[in-house]
């Protein structure tokens, strides 16, 4: 496969997913059927970080623009290879996944970018190129109030897509991101009808109504996890004093993440 | 890559840069310069004290080669380690000396970390023989003390990072066993009794409620800004090292 990009507004959980996910493989007893290789400096040092911070008790830095960030070349970009070893009678998967890790403030400005902020064009432009197979997309509010924000982001992005010609071979896959959440939990297990018909159905319609149905798929995931099988508690703690938006693993021994991989295979064709 | 010490004057920057040189570290190490140079440099043998850092100048560059063991790895980190003069914090001070205080603001501006020092206050130090009470700030002082802190690092300072709040001093904390602390607190690559986060949460409740609102106003997480707490004292090696490893983690080495 040729490339994926990862988008979605700031503290989605961007770069926590490529960390937990590019970390989780090496997991002792993670029991995951997987096997992920960085293939360059900056994923190197993502999984290396990992352990050193989440867990470790602290939060992943969020990608922000300013100091060394000027335009989208100066970000960091992960290259892995993913060997996936998907059951008896299915073929080995195997997944070549280029992100680039952007900022969730240039996601969010695309509805009022203008001409000046390159970065957003830039953004854009790399996100949509002709090799680029689709996005995987990260949402984390749920509450009715992110409705509206996001059905208007969405409402710009398939614009962009139309003006790129990409409205009808770019697959998108839409997640609902640190599901581990009590509230969101339940509804993991069909997040089309639950989580996106529930809370974000502006959102889900304009989806819907804008890009072919082969095209879009709705998925739930969490990188953290809940604490266990019986115990559907989040493995996962607010920062302390911070308004929530940073996360800390709670309990490392349990780290058992939920359906990292799946928007990867269904993005991938399979 | 810069590291900056800030805090009031006689809170125990220099002390505490100074002792983080001395050769007995377990996994933070200065590799240059060496304690005794830094110490002919900064130590008054007659005085029996530091040199209080000179305020004609609002900072006293000066760039430490630090090794600090993060779990991973061993990281070197090459610092320039960015001593400010207490006196820089006064008002007048800053009006008098308009230029001066503008190219501290382009420093700071820059640093990746934040080393801020302050001083225990008077509710909880301990009641001895040779401790003046009056030598300390009351907690209603020290409280106001913060609001200007967050103002400084909302206002001027707002690219900052990671703020290491360290309360100094610690060997004067009353019901402080400095030993029984630093084995509960203390940093092991793989097997610490406690990780950051519970590190934080301990020393936050038993010291910084007083300040929870500021905390809690510099930690929004819009800025990216992070605060963790920490209780520090030259006389324990292992609470010492703890800011220094926790912004090592973040801070980009040349492994």
């Amino acid at each position: 496969m040729g490339n994926i990009c990862i988008i979605g507004p700031r503290a989605s959980g961007k770069t926590t997913y490529l960390a937990g996910l590019s970390y989780f493989a090496e997991a002792k007893g993670s029991g995951r059927n997987y096997t992920i290789t960085p293939v360059n400096e900056d994923s190197k040092e993502l999984t290396i970080n990992a352990e050193n911070t989440i867990l470790q008790g602290l939060s992943v830095e969020p990608t922000r623009l300013g100091d060394g960030i000027q335009t989208v070349d100066d970000l960091p970009y992960y290259s892995f290879v993913i060997e996936a070893n998907r059951g008896l009678f299915r073929p080995k998967t195997s997944i070549q996944l280029n992100v680039r890790d952007y900022p969730g403030e240039v996601f969010e400005q695309i509805i009022n970018a203008n001409e000046e902020d390159s970065i957003h064009e830039e953004f854009i432009d790399e996100c949509l190129m002709p090799d680029v197979d689709g996005g995987l997309l990260l949402f984390t509010e749920w509450e009715s109030s992110s409705d509206r924000f996001y059905s208007q982001l969405m409402a710009r992005f398939l614009e962009m897509l139309d003006e790129r010609g990409r409205l009808d071979n770019y697959r998108l896959a839409v997640a609902m991101s640190k599901c581990e959440r009590g509230e969101i939990w339940p509804g993991r297990l069909d997040p089309e009808i639950d989580l996106f018909g529930v809370y974000l159905k502006k959102t889900l319609n304009i989806l819907k109504r804008g890009l072919p149905p082969k095209n879009l798929r709705f998925f739930a995931m969490s990188t953290f996890g809940v604490l266990g099988k019986y115990n559907p508690r989040p493995n996962r703690v607010n920062a302390f004093g911070s308004d929530g938006r940073a996360s800390i693993l709670r309990d490392p021994p349990c780290w058992n993440p939920y359906n990292l991989l799946e928007p990867l295979y269904w993005l991938n064709g399979s | 890559m810069s590291v900056i010490y800030l805090g009031d004057r006689e809170t125990g920057k220099t002390s505490l840069a100074l002792e983080l040189a001395n050769p007995n570290g377990q996994y933070v190490k200065v590799l240059s310069p060496d304690y005794e140079g830094l110490k002919a440099l900064l130590y008054d043998d007659d005085e029996g004290r530091t040199r209080p850092t000179e305020a004609a100048q609002s900072t006293h560059d000066r760039s430490l080669d630090i090794e600090v063991v993060v779990p991973t790895r061993r990281k070197t980190i090459y610092t320039e380690w960015i001593d400010t003069p207490g006196e820089i914090w006064r008002p007048n001070w800053q009006k008098n000396n308009a230029n001066q205080w503008n190219k501290f603001l382009t420093v700071a501006q820059s640093c990746q970390g934040v080393l801020l020092v302050v001083p225990p206050y008077r509710e909880i130090v301990s009641q001895g023989a040779d401790i003046n009470p009056d030598d300390f700030v009351t907690q209603q002082q020290w409280i106001r003390r913060f609001d200007r802190w967050v103002d400084f690092f909302q206002n001027d300072c707002s690219q900052i990072k990671h703020i290491a709040l360290c309360l100094n001093k610690a060997d004067l904390l009353q019901g402080v066993d400095l030993k029984r602390e630093a084995q509960k607190l203390a940093y092991h690559p793989q097997n610490s009794r406690m990780n950051w986060m519970q590190r934080n949460d301990y020393i936050f409740k038993r010291f910084f409620r007083p300040v929870r609102r500021q905390i809690a106003q510099l930690n929004q997480r819009t800025s990216g800004l992070s605060v963790k707490c920490f209780i520090t004292s030259i006389y324990n090696r292992e609470l010492l090292e703890l800011p220094w490893i926790y912004l090592g983690t973040f801070l980009k080495g040349n492994s």
